[in-house]
């Protein structure tokens, strides 16, 4: 980096913080405070933004030591929003360009000055997008594990009877897990009979019923028996009018008259011991 | 790792030493217990209907990296009559051999990508992808 | 190869544990429809439990035991289909809706018993 500016941005150090700081916090009155009022948007955050960034002009390097990164990720993982950041480094560069303009030198010079500049903030604005774009990749990730572990438990309730509710709108690849989950289950439950309640799916479509159908098949193959329950009216209405057959296996409105079935499949009872 | 291997298929024990690499090839990639049943039932479909229609031709099986996304393709060649009408074929049932009529739309099913290239008189080609989860 | 077809009173059991090619597949058709002739057995109980790959052809030769010997007077159940096994016949669009099946040698036997009783 061009020495001459490292020493004009040194220099006019506090000039520059004080401008910094100003358009930094019109921009966050204007974007950031109707954002959460939580987030702590202290002044303190700010004066460690710009420091690191002198820090990091007189350094000539912006990965040395870390402590950028560092500062970059600790405010994306308070949960700040990425523009407080990317806002913060184009004010930077808007705040020093106008200290070159006002410094009255030649149009050759101040071109390349502003290139240099550019070429100087340029990366630090892209690593910070990449960070906060691999953390949001990551929690993504995260969830969508988490949400495909949830989403389709197999309980065993009574002897050789079990539950799977499923919660939810289902597509293919739920469906598949669906599937390896219900099938891995009924061997290691040992079920005769599984209940699959379906209460809580929205819509039961051509497609989710061919889903339900095919796992209601193979888990036949196993030599287990499927029972639907949980069927709604108006999910009954749309079975219908579709032409979908369920008719190749029980299928009960509620899981209690399902389980009534299942106990009687497996000859097992429930005894009251009034 | 990243080279194929193929099998020819010619007798009806080929077809089981061609599902025994798949199977193989498979497992080595880190494909689970599910999948891996996929692809070796996808070859012996294949490399059946070789055996059955053309007599002979060879199932070749790579494993295949796009973008660092990971896979296994099985390509089954063969110089036989070729099929008519691939359309017909790829319907649930068809069959001119008396079986199931499952092969090769079921291949499709098994499998995450599939395409079919097939000229009368001169030969088939079916290429079937199957991705990593 | 021939898969050994073992007797059990009036039931006979078979418990396949070989890859099984085409012809040993076949084989074993005629093998299990000679000896429900032989011994006059009402009750059949094939376990696959051992098998990790099941295609179309395998499948055909199955269904037709099962239909031959339901001809000839014997009742057959499988069991021991693999979670794995029975997820590609469903993708294979083959789903032995008519095939009476339980989850392992045990409750096969039960349920033969079952139905042939009650």
């Amino acid at each position: 980096m061009d020495n001459l500016i490292v020493q004009m941005i040194n220099e006019n150090q506090e000039t520059l913080k004080n401008n910094w700081l100003k358009e930094v916090n019109l921009f966050k009155d204007k974007e950031i405070a109707s954002y959460s009022t939580t987030l702590k948007l202290s002044e303190e955050t700010d004066q460690q933004f710009f420091e690191l960034l002198i820090k990091h002009i007189n350094y000539h390097d912006i990965s040395k030591d870390g402590t950028l990164d560092q500062f970059f990720d600790q405010v994306l993982h308070t949960g700040l929003p990425l523009k407080y950041l990317t806002q913060g480094l184009q004010i930077a560069r808007r705040v020093i360009l106008n200290m070159l303009v006002e410094a009255e030198m030649e149009q050759e010079k101040l071109a390349a000055l502003y290139r240099e500049i550019d070429s100087w903030l340029d990366p630090i604005l892209n690593r910070v997008v990449e960070n906060s774009s691999q953390i949001w990749e990551r929690t993504v990730s995260i969830q969508k594990t988490a949400l495909l572990e949830l989403s389709a438990p197999l309980i065993p309730v009574f002897k050789n009877i079990s539950v799977m509710p499923l919660i939810g709108s289902i597509d293919t690849e739920r469906a598949k897990l669906i599937m390896e989950n219900l099938l891995n289950g009924v061997i290691k439950y040992r079920s005769e009979v599984v209940l699959i309640d379906i209460t809580g799916v929205p819509v039961v479509d051509t497609m989710v019923a061919h889903h339900i159908i095919q796992a209601a098949d193979a888990v036949r193959l196993l030599g287990s028996t499927c029972i639907l329950v949980g069927i709604r009216p108006e999910i009954a209405q749309t079975i219908v009018s579709l032409g979908i057959d369920l008719s190749l296996f029980p299928t009960k409105s509620t899981l209690q008259k399902g389980m009534e079935n299942a106990l009687e499949i497996t000859n097992q009872q429930l005894i009251s011991n009034e | 790792m990243d080279i194929q291997s193929c099998v020819e298929v010619r007798n009806e024990w080929d077809i089981v030493s061609a599902r025994q690499l798949g199977r193989n090839m498979a497992k080595e990639l880190g494909f689970g217990n599910v999948d891996q049943a996929r692809i070796t039932t996808a070859i012996s479909e294949l490399a059946r209907n070789i055996y059955l229609y053309a007599g002979r031709g060879k199932i070749c099986i790579e494993p295949i990296d796009q973008l660092g996304r990971k896979g296994l393709r099985i390509v089954a060649l063969d110089n036989g009559p070729g099929i008519r009408e691939i359309r017909k074929v790829m319907e649930d049932g068809y069959t001119t051999s008396g079986g199931l009529g499952a092969g090769l739309p079921g291949v499709k099913r098994l499998m995450d990508e599939f395409s079919i290239e097939s000229t009368v008189d001169v030969g088939t080609e079916i290429s079937a992808t199957k991705w990593l989860r | 190869m021939r898969i050994p077809i073992l007797k059990l009173h009036e039931y006979l059991l078979i418990t396949i544990q070989v890859e099984m090619d085409d012809q040993t597949a076949l084989q074993f058709q005629e093998d299990l429809l000679n000896k429900i002739h032989d011994t006059g057995a009402k009750g059949v109980v094939i376990d696959l439990t051992s098998v990790d790959m099941i295609d179309s052809f395998i499948a055909k030769v199955l269904g037709d035991v099962v239909r031959m010997s339901k001809l000839m007077g014997a009742q057959v159940v499988l069991t021991g289909i693999q979670p794995a096994v029975a997820i590609t016949l469903i993708d294979l669009g083959i789903s032995m809706r008519e095939v009476s099946t339980a989850l392992d040698l045990e409750q096969g036997l039960d349920k033969l018993r079952l139905e042939l009783e009650g």
